[in-house]
């Protein structure tokens, strides 16, 4: 088995004829953090939401752990991608969690209702142990005297640490996440920030779409910037912020401070 | 369900003529007006008590068209706001044509298709007691349509990040709907769910149509025969306070459903 939790092979995705993602390839190591920046509209929600199955992809290929969600295949001349099993997907579906810029928690569950529900109603875990997952993960994300309110008594911050707690109590071996501090007052981000530190810490394997360059160069090992659907540059850090390329460098000028 | 000895009478007669139902329909008609005033016993000798019996069974009959239709439409109109919203552009414009026509022609008239259809259409014997299924289907096919556009106006409110955000954590279809969706349509829906609720509470009235002795056919059968305004009265009250306790229910729901915004 090869050390990659996630691999994109030549994965393209256009709406309506325009393209969107041209080629984008990409392999993740267990335990990577990789952030992945590049302006508005270069396509890198597409590319979370093609690799966590929200958009289908129109061609390449996806690998979750050495097993293939969709690969391509020739079709009337041209390339498109086919996706595995209902099974299959299913099963593959339990590898990753997604974070969303807007947190979508469900408004009718308390916050302990939010993170036990999934567990116990997907993959059929008991209740004891789904408590048991839950305190752990209020107490890690410092929300444990809110594991009986609702969403909307919560602040941003505190709604965006919920919505990481549900996703991590599926146990995923790689989470992403799409601009998890950008619905947040800029004095809220830091609590969120600090959380996906301390998870980097831990070695969870991480894919984040962010605008926050600081944050980016404290916490990746690799950092990807794209733009009109393909993967311009990617390195370390070091190399990101002090790439050649002049598209990166204004890039990290605008936002990088 | 006590009927009045004179129009369990009626109704055999009305079920003999059947063949001619337009002529059926306004004998029907001149019978109700003159039915009470035929029985002369009755009127002389009703009373309060005697007339509010009369009303009573009549409250229970309208009381069952209100509690059957809803019992049946509720779930039929979420079925129907399915079809509505199908993939296949097939069922979706069925479904779509359906709920026009049930929305477009009034309800009166979809109660005398209900009733005289199986005798025009398949030539079949129209038998007293289907006078009050027909009730009962006419009203729960004509209230799953409105029943449906409520439920497919929520549904179809409902932000995409809740589905998607199921997707993700790996919810089936099926539990999106049962565990996520419906619960905060449900909500949503209260308000417009409750008008046409109250809405069914008078409508109940039309029954009449078909002479089944509702709340308002006794009413006014009783009124024509004792040339009294009392029974009118008596029904207002009824209707009045029938929808006091639907709304007074409606306020309770909501209130318990208000825990989350
Ligand atoms: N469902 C869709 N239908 C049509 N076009 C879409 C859809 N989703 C995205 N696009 C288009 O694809 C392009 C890339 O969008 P995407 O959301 O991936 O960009 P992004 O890099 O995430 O931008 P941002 O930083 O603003 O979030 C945009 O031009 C967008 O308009
Ligand atoms: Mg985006």
């Amino acid at each position: 088995m090869s050390a990659n939790l996630l691999e994109i092979n030549h994965m393209k995705k256009g709406f309506d004829g325009v393209g969107v993602l041209k080629d984008i390839s990409l392999a993740v190591k267990e335990g990577e953090v990789v952030s992945i920046i590049g302006p508005s509209g270069s396509g890198k929600s597409t590319l979370l939401r093609c690799a966590t199955m929200l958009e289908t992809m129109d061609d390449g290929e996806l690998i979750y752990l050495d097993e293939k969600a969709a690969w391509s295949e020739q079709n009337g001349g041209e390339n498109h991608s086919v996706y595995a099993s209902r099974a299959d997907l299913k099963r593959i579906h339990k590898h990753f969690g997604l974070v969303f810029q807007n947190f979508n928690l469900f408004p009718h569950y308390n916050v302990l209702k939010n993170i036990i529900d999934a567990p116990m109603s997907v993959d059929k875990v008991s209740k004891k142990e789904a408590m048991e997952r839950a305190n752990k993960l209020l107490k890690q994300l410092g929300l444990e005297d809110k594991a009986e309110a609702y969403p909307y008594q919560l602040s941003g911050g505190q709604q965006q640490r919920v919505s990481i707690a549900r996703a991590l109590a599926l146990q995923p071996k790689i989470l992403f996440f799409d601009e998890p501090t950008s619905a947040l007052d800029p004095e809220l981000t830091g609590e969120v920030l600090r959380v996906i530190k301390e998870l980097a810490s831990d070695h969870m394997t991480m894919i984040i779409v962010t605008h926050e360059m600081q944050f980016a160069r404290e916490l990746s090992d690799r950092i990807i910037f794209m733009e009109q659907g393909i993967i311009q540059e990617q390195g370390t850090p070091d190399e990101i912020f002090s790439s050649g390329n002049a598209r990166v460098r204004e890039f990290i000028g605008k936002f990088g401070k | 369900m006590k009927r009045q000895a004179g129009q369990t009478c009626l109704v055999l007669v009305y079920a003999k003529e059947a063949p001619d139902g337009a002529q059926v329909y306004n004998q029907r008609l001149q019978t109700i007006n003159k039915e009470a005033p035929d029985n002369v016993e009755d009127r002389i000798t009703m009373d309060i008590g005697k007339m509010l019996t009369q009303l009573g069974s009549g409250m229970i009959t309208s009381t069952e068209i209100f509690l059957l239709t809803l019992l049946f439409s509720l779930p039929l109109g979420l079925v129907v706001s399915f079809g509505r919203m199908s993939k296949n552009s097939a069922v979706r414009w069925i479904t779509k044509g359906y709920i026009s026509i049930m929305r477009g022609t009034p309800l009166m008239l979809q109660l005398m298709v209900v009733y005289f259809g199986p005798y025009y259409i398949f030539g079949m014997k129209i038998s007293a007691a289907y006078r009050f299924t027909a009730v009962i289907i006419g009203f729960v096919l004509n209230y799953a349509a409105y029943f449906a556009e409520i439920y497919r106006s929520g549904i179809e409110s409902m932000p995409v990040g809740q589905y998607e955000a199921c997707k993700v954590l790996g919810y089936s279809k099926a539990q999106t709907f049962a565990k996520i969706i419906l619960p905060q349509v449900i909500k949503r829906i209260l308000p417009p769910i409750t008008n046409e609720v109250i809405t069914l509470v008078k409508d109940t009235s039309l029954a009449m149509v078909i002479a089944v002795s509702e709340m308002f056919t006794t009413a006014k059968a009783i009124a024509a025969a004792q040339t009294t305004m009392v029974p009118f009265i008596v029904a207002a009250i009824f209707y009045f306070v029938f929808n006091l306790v639907v709304a007074t229910a409606m306020e309770y729901i909501e209130k318990r459903l208000s825990y989350y915004r």
